[in-house]
């Protein structure tokens, strides 16, 4: 359960963070950095455990059956990650405060980045692939909200659009290789995974898992091609910068490289992708990190080379090579965030970050200066610092390879000449910044920062240095621990020693050392040589495409969704034809082996109005009252047709229904013409026939196929159990509320949401109201007819009896909650029309959304009712009770969950029938800003 | 079922029809809007009522109790068939809609003194 709590803690300080941030800007911090640091604390008391048993693992099954499990692992890899997230998320905690102005939020910034550290812990503890992917696409998002932190700034959106779209598509292209991994190790749990290496490296779908799951990786971990996002995600705050690029968010990829090494490691495939990907993109990071003057895009390319340095340990497949890529993903970490951070510091105190402004700083800040010269130099691969050990060990890895025949001695030379660039770069950053002469037409003059603002730096520096000279004792139980767990337990022989005589690393070393400076001292011809090439933004072709992916959206909108309803129709129709013809045409004999029914007259006189009133409707189409008068009969001819095969229950339904849907229609008609011009040309005439023509004999056919012939439904399972299970004799009701009362719990919701929807288009809504008919006739002026008041005013009463009475027998008996709301609406509506808004306004003055939401709260509480004894959501109960006078009667709790339908109904009909009518009046709906 | 029940509900059966046919030709034969208004009203009060009557002998012998749903519907279509027919009376008037001579009471159309 500990584990649970470690990505649980930081999600918990989010909120502390957004609640504490009108405390000031120091209390927010220390209430903001409480939780990561008992993390940070649960997590080392967990290592002699670790020690002891190699993992932990803690499950929470969620759905066992398709492997859904809330699923946390804890083993070397995830310890070294979760240390660096929390342990350097601290410091820039700290570093954020001071570097964050007056002006931003600080609440909200601290509320993204804890958010985005939940996100990169539940990563690196997740013990299922699923669970990991989820917590993958968190990190897309919340680092989405980091990089846009100053949204005012366009560079910003659009670099923070850019890195959701580039690392989110990696995302859904890693959800389908995990899917298909899933598939192969029949199962998503990672020590599963882990465990079939060898059977997933042999499965015919390997190459396409892997090469998916690359996708993912090398997206998020911006190795080329996918690298451009990088650049752009510094237009974000520099401690989100100093965070997202060295320990986390494009570590995820490497994470995840590493996490799936013994699953996926050791194949040609794997070999020939991971490590050329890593080298050209070390080569490409090495060579631009060269020519940026922006001192946090050199750090930028800096670091896209250093994952391809990272990437390439991987892809070598050997197990010292591995060992390396995990000391070195410590290493950068440490010096790159400490690089950010003072990067951050020199912008912060001379209001740019153009290198070829910002000169000669050692003057100004000197102890900054040399803090973050001994850092630069740990990223140049100096003696005494921890970068020059991963590099040296990286060096001797890229000689023992083989790979390419005899062309082999080319990745010494190429990872030598990355070492160049490497040594040419963070010289620049050294000499370029702190001394060659005197600032240039600098915003402010610069001087040391605050105090604090140092400490984070000094303690990574520290670090570098530390693990530079005493490397066994500093780091060589975390990088053991680490890096069996990537081998899957087995360690190589090697040695942390700074000094192992001279060597052809070493060598490799001196040449670059010596090369880089060369270089640095000549980059002027390599901006002379780089200008001959157009210049390419990213950010801008990105959003070039987008623009044209977002017109042809437009356009293909446009014409899909034109805003008339026959034009819809028409669509769907035609799609409907399409999907049935070829299955029509595939069924051989129209007619089943069931015996027809006797035709008899009454039917026959049915079936003939039904026709002659769905012609009338089409025919009279123009003029509205007749097409509404004839579409009620053929809503009537339907309520007999149920009541004639025996279905009550639908034929009631059906009858109320049709009751409000005309009322509807008539309110809807008082706002149209009553006759509508002529609009459609004759062809178009000849078309709709012919589709209309078309449609009607496929449906006829259909359903003349289907009960022509046995069909055999689970209505039998109902009729068996809907008395003994659900407590009821009808059927119908028992299925609504019983047995399929989840369905009736989500169609009631359904229906509110509608309503509610309806109420807010008629709120915005100004009609033109006419003052009389067609052929300027007025209005009457008896608005409310005394007889029609008085007697319908005295039926309520009555009609509120027959909806109790269907209401209560529901459950046995033809009725139910859904007909007993319709009729109760029906009579209710009546008072409306007969008596006007404002006298039922004094009367009833019911908000009828609330009703809405208390008949769906009444329906779900029921459901959850049931979880206090123990049952499945919505299981009923009934009993029978004897009470003198009434006799026996059956008290169920599905009657309370028809309550609340009844109460939905009920609120969902008036506040679309009532609002609707009173579209004329002056208590038509409003929206807030008009009132 | 005795005949003499069977007698009883078939009469009222016979009568509900004759008057249901009655309403049916007055309201396709009937010379005007407001003479056609009579036709069906008298239809839905005495033939339906008839009808239901028919309808309550029936089912009170077969289930053995007094059955009064029957009751309940004559009550709201005998309280409902009057008011919608004025309804349909008064906008008739309304509509100025043309009648034959023997109906003619032009005092009753409400004539549009102001405008609202």
């Amino acid at each position: 359960m500990t584990l649970m709590w470690i990505p649980l803690l930081p999600l918990l300080g989010a909120v502390i963070a957004a609640l504490t941030a009108h405390w000031g800007r120091t209390r927010c911090a220390w209430a903001t950095a409480a939780l990561p640091a008992l993390a940070l604390a649960l997590i080392l008391s967990l290592i002699p455990q670790l020690s002891e048993t190699g993992s932990i693992k803690s499950t929470i099954s969620w759905i066992p059956a398709l492997g859904l499990n809330l699923s946390f692992r804890f083993d070397g890899l995830a310890l070294l990650f979760s240390v660096l997230i929390l342990g350097i998320g601290l410091l820039v905690i700290l570093y954020a405060r001071y570097y964050l102005s007056e002006k931003d939020s600080m609440g909200r910034f601290y509320a993204y980045l804890m958010l985005f550290m939940t996100a990169m812990l539940g990563i690196v503890l997740s013990g299922n692939l699923l669970q990991l992917w989820l917590f993958w696409e968190l990190t897309s998002i919340s680092s989405y909200l980091l990089i846009s932190f100053w949204w005012h700034k366009p560079e910003a959106r659009r670099g923070a659009r850019l890195a959701l779209t580039v690392t989110g598509a990696g995302g859904l292209a890693l959800l389908a290789g995990i899917l298909l991994l899933g598939r192969i190790a029949a199962s998503f749990d990672l020590d599963v995974i882990l465990q079939s290496g060898d059977l997933i490296r042999e499965h015919r779908w390997y190459p396409a898992a892997l090469l998916l799951i690359l996708a993912g990786v090398f997206t998020k971990s911006a190795q080329f091609p996918f690298h451009s996002w990088l650049p752009h995600a510094m237009a974000a705050p520099t401690p989100v910068s100093a965070y997202l690029h060295s320990a986390t968010m494009v570590k995820a990829g490497i994470f995840l490289l590493a996490r799936l090494y013994p699953a996926l490691a050791g194949t040609e495939l794997w070999f020939i992708v991971v490590s050329s990907t890593g080298l050209i993109t070390l080569l490409v990071g090495a060579y631009f990190a060269n020519l940026k003057h922006d001192l946090k895009g050199l750090l930028a390319y800096s670091t896209i080379s250093h994952l391809g340095l990272i990437t390439l340990l991987f892809g070598l497949g050997t197990k010292l090579a591995a060992v390396a890529a995990v000391f070195h993903i410590i290493n950068h970490a440490t010096f790159k965030a400490s690089l950010f951070m003072a990067a951050g510091i020199i912008d912060h105190e001379c209001g740019s970050r153009d290198m070829r402004r910002i000169n000669g700083l050692w003057k100004y800040m000197p102890y900054t200066a040399a803090l973050a010269m001994i850092a630069a130099s740990a990223m140049a691969g100096v003696p005494l610092l921890n970068g020059f050990l991963s590099k040296e060990m990286f060096f001797a890895e890229t000689l023992e390879q083989e790979f390419l025949g005899s062309l082999s001695w080319m990745i010494p030379v190429l990872a030598t000449l990355a070492g160049v660039f490497s040594v040419a770069y963070s010289v620049r950053f050294i000499h370029d910044v702190f001394f060659n002469g005197e600032p240039i037409n600098l915003p402010k003059t610069p001087h040391e920062p605050p105090r604090y603002m140092k400490v984070p730096v000094e303690i990574l520096v520290g670090l570098c240095l530390l693990v530079g000279i005493l490397p066994n004792i500093v780091v060589g139980p975390l990088l053991n621990i680490a890096s069996s767990a990537v081998l899957g337990g087995e360690l190589p022989d090697y040695s942390l020693a700074i000094w192992h005589g001279f060597n052809l690393p070493l060598l490799m070393s001196l040449v670059a050392m010596a090369g880089g400076l060369f270089v640095y001292f000549h980059r002027a011809h390599l901006f002379r040589f780089q200008k001959q090439f157009p210049e390419w933004n990213a950010s801008e072709s990105f959003e070039m495409a987008m623009r044209r992916v977002q017109d042809a959206a437009g356009k293909l909108l446009d014409w899909l969704e034109n805003g008339s309803l026959q034009r819809y129709l028409l669509l769907m129709l035609m799609l409907l034809i399409l999907m049935l013809w070829p299955a029509l045409t595939e069924l051989t004999h129209l007619t089943g082996k069931r015996a027809h029914l006797p035709v008899d007259i009454p039917s026959l006189v049915a079936g003939g109005l039904l026709v002659v009133a769905g012609l009338g409707t089409v025919i009279y189409n123009r003029q509205r009252l007749i097409a509404l008068l004839m579409l009620s009969v053929v809503g009537l001819v339907v309520s007999l047709a149920f009541a004639r095969f025996s279905a009550p229950d639908l034929a009631l339904t059906q009858l109320a229904v049709e009751v409000v849907t005309i009322i509807l229609l008539m309110l809807a008609l008082f706002f149209l013409p009553q006759k509508t011009p002529k609009e459609s040309s004759p062809r178009r005439i000849l078309r709709d026939i012919c589709i209309a023509g078309l449609i009607g004999g496929i449906i006829g056919t259909i359903c003349y196929a289907l009960m022509t012939r046995e069909l055999h439904s689970i209505s039998d399972f109902f009729l068996a159990n809907s008395k003994t299970g659900g407590g009821g004799t009808n059927v119908v009701n028992v299925i609504l509320v019983d047995f399929r009362g989840f369905d009736t719990l989500g169609e009631i919701t359904v229906l509110g949401i509608a309503a509610l929807g309806i109420y807010n288009l008629l709120a915005g809504l100004r009609l033109f109201m006419p003052s009389g008919d067609s052929e300027g006739r007025q209005w009457a002026l008896d608005r409310h007819p005394m007889i029609l008041a008085v007697i319908s005013q005295s039926l309520l009463p009555l009609a509120l009896l027959v909806s109790v009475f269907i209401f209560l027998r529901g459950h046995n008996l033809p009725g139910g909650g859904f007909i007993a709301g319709l009729v109760t609406a029906v009579a209710l509506i009546l008072q409306y029309m007969a008596h006007g808004v404002d006298w039922m306004k004094t009367r009833l003055d019911i908000a009828y959304h609330r009703m809405i939401a208390c008949g769906v709260l009444i329906s779900a509480l029921t459901g959850v009712a049931s979880w206090l004894f123990q049952r499945p959501f919505l299981t009923s109960w009934f009993d029978h009770f004897h009470w003198p006078l009434v006799g026996e009667f059956e008290l169920a709790s599905a009657m309370v969950f028809d309550l609340g339908v009844y109460i939905t109904v009920v609120g969902a009909t008036l506040l679309i029938l009532a609002n609707l009518g009173q579209m004329t009046t002056s208590e038509r709906p409003v929206t807030k800003e008009q009132d | 079922m005795p005949f003499w029940i069977e007698l009883i509900v078939s009469l009222f059966l016979l009568v509900g029809g004759v008057f249901v046919l009655l309403g049916s030709v007055g309201l396709a034969r009937l010379p005007d809007f407001y003479t056609r208004l009579h036709a069906p009203t008298k239809a839905t009060t005495l033939g339906v009522g008839c009808l239901l009557i028919g309808s309550m002998v029936l089912s009170t012998w077969s289930s053995g109790s007094l059955s009064i749903y029957e009751v309940l519907i004559t009550i709201f279509l005998l309280i409902t068939a009057p008011v919608s027919a004025h309804m349909l009376a008064k906008s008739g008037l309304h509509h100025r809609l043309e009648h034959a001579k023997q109906t003619g009471h032009p005092e009753l159309i409400e004539e549009p003194l102001h405008k609202e």
